[in-house]
């Protein structure tokens, strides 16, 4: 979906057209899920969080001025919600996922231990990182964001979204090999 | 442009998002520097494994499409965003709205003053009974940041005050009523049957008996009724005595209950996906770590269900404060016997004769210290009535 339609939709939403806002929530609603999940690490609150962020798209759809992408804007509120939630919430549960997800699929069984043990590493190297990093590194891989639209997003200096960036990456990198060759 | 510089712009040359100028610059330095083209190649994977993981992610449930809906067509959401949406009169209209507000009080405040003196000179006179109501206080309270709290005075509004608060919200109202009565024991057994008519009950009940003769007989009782009662019951109340004062604040909690409920559903659920779990059996730490996570699930639904219930009760039963007090007319005051007259016929002469020496001292001082301008003024007229006479002597 591009911009414009974003735009459009926001409009209309502001406008309190329910349907506009379904096909905004079916758009980015996956999207926020994902990234507000990967910080605060609960999938019950996360969606939560999504719900939320979608509610305060419902609500505050009359302020966005247009200054970035809508989508940015969305990512924004989503982001500093994350955040916030991380502040009130120090609980550390366990992905439902990596433990559901061990024995679904039509792989053999071989093969489920060995992708669900990957995945696991890499959710534990990507656990052991701040949240800060952990965003940057959602924002810039998976949602493909500019590191202007990153430093609207979080909320910092673009300077300090490149020096993220860069560090996020060598912690990752550090974190992995650990998990490889623990000590 | 160094290592580290090119090496912060990477990420967002593999992300295919930098400006024109900026790629140039990184394409440049790729081309010689074999570190950066390896770390470029690490962030092409490290972008494809994150990627895959995204894609892996369990896709958002349908329920959270549901509760957001069930959210945003709550009235308090409603509300707000029409203050959004109207937003660039909004300003205005909320220093408009303050200014009024501050009028509004003043004016009631002053009124207030006012009607106070009046009660307080009838009384004095032993004014006719007062069947009126005297103050009444409706407080419309709505949730949020924005809360607002409108107060409304009616003074010796014959009828009970309208009620305003809207049908549509779920409200949890309180009540308060303040009473004058003749008999404050009579009164109490009158209000505590209405109120069991009326399907409630006493919640507390506070009952002072006067100490000594010139005391008067207060009570005060906490009372629970259907919410659907709460206006009959006042009024019924209202009957019993003269009322002094009559308050509703009605709180919105409509949109609490509607956000309790949503977080109960993903909690259960939550619940339940736990519980499958254990029932799968597997590793000890697994177990251990899921019936923590289910423990933690237990305690957030307990609590969030408590709460839950109790903001349905509040919504269900409202709470009125009733102040019963003894309306006795003031005591005639005692005739005193000679000796008090003779003592205060003393007092009396003492404190007129210092109130003379003081009146005489204060006199004296004023004509001291002002006695600079009426001597200037005789001076002044003297010398004038001399040169007249002088010019006046020739003519002779």
């Amino acid at each position: 979906m591009s911009d414009a339609d974003d735009r459009g939709l926001l409009e209309r939403i502001a406008a309190r057209d329910k349907t506009a806002f379904e096909t905004f929530f079916r758009a980015h609603g996956s999207g926020v899920h994902r990234f507000v999940r990967d910080l605060v690490r609960d999938d019950g609150l996360a969606e939560e969080l999504t719900s939320d962020v979608m509610v305060e798209v419902w609500r505050n759809a009359g302020k966005y001025g247009g200054r970035s992408r809508a989508r940015t804007w969305v990512f924004g509120i989503a982001h500093h919600k994350a955040i916030d939630a991380l502040r009130k919430r120090r609980t550390t549960f366990v992905p439902l996922d990596d433990l559901l997800g061990v024995t679904s699929g039509a792989e053999t069984p071989e093969e489920a231990v060995l992708r669900a043990d990957d995945r696991r590493r890499l959710d534990a190297a990507l656990t052991s990182l701040s949240a800060e990093h952990r965003a940057v590194l959602e924002l810039t891989y998976v949602e493909g964001f500019s590191q202007k639209e990153i430093a609207e997003i979080v909320d910092v200096p673009v300077a300090t979204v490149k020096t993220r960036a860069f560090y996020a990456k060598q912690r990752l990198r550090d974190a992995l090999a650990t998990a490889e060759h623990p000590r | 442009m160094n290592d580290h510089d090119i090496a912060e712009l990477l990420p967002f040359y593999a992300n295919g998002t930098l400006d024109t100028a900026e790629r140039a610059r990184v394409e440049t330095e790729l081309a010689t520097c074999t570190t950066c083209a390896s770390e470029l190649r690490e962030l092409h994977a490290l972008a494809a494994t994150l990627k895959a993981r995204a894609d892996a992610a369990p896709p958002l449930p349908e329920h959270v499409l549901d509760d957001a809906f069930a959210r945003i067509a709550t009235p308090a959401t409603a509300i707000a965003a029409t203050r959004l949406h109207t937003a660039w009169w909004g300003t205005p209209a909320r220093y408009a709205t303050a200014a009024m507000l501050v009028v509004g009080f003043g004016a009631a405040a002053f009124a207030a003053h006012h009607a106070r003196e009046a009660n307080v000179t009838a009384t004095d006179t032993g004014g006719g009974a007062v069947s009126d109501v005297k103050q009444t206080t409706i407080f419309r309270v709505t949730p949020g940041p924005n809360a607002q709290k409108i107060t409304v005075q009616h003074e010796h509004a014959a009828a009970p005050a309208e009620q305003t608060v809207a049908k549509q919200h779920r409200l949890a109202k309180k009540a308060r009523l303040d009473l004058l009565v003749r008999d404050v024991e009579a009164t109490l057994k009158q209000a505590q049957s209405a109120v069991r008519r009326a399907g409630g009950d006493v919640t507390s009940l506070d009952d002072t008996s006067p100490r000594s003769a010139g005391s008067v007989h207060a009570a005060t009782m906490v009372v629970e009724v259907p919410a659907d009662r709460l206006e009959d019951t006042l009024d019924h109340l209202g009957l019993l005595g003269t009322v002094q004062q009559r308050a509703i604040d009605a709180e919105d909690v409509d949109a609490a209950i509607v956000d309790e409920e949503a977080r109960l559903r993903n909690l259960r659920r939550a619940e339940t996906d736990l519980r499958t779990l254990m029932d799968k059996g597997g590793k000890v730490d697994d177990i251990l770590t899921v019936q923590q996570n289910l423990s933690e699930v237990r305690g957030q639904i307990e609590q969030l269900d408590a709460q839950h219930r109790n903001d349905v009760h509040r919504v269900a039963t409202s709470t009125i404060a009733v102040s019963i007090t003894e309306d006795r007319p003031n005591p005639t005051p005692a005739v005193p016997g000679p000796t008090a007259r003779i003592d205060g016929a003393w007092h009396s002469g003492l404190n007129a004769l210092a109130d003379s020496l003081i009146a005489f001292v204060t006199t004296l001082v004023w004509c001291v210290a002002y006695a600079p301008i009426p001597l200037a003024l005789a001076g002044v007229t003297y010398a004038v009535a001399r040169a007249l006479q002088k010019r006046m002597a020739p003519v002779r």
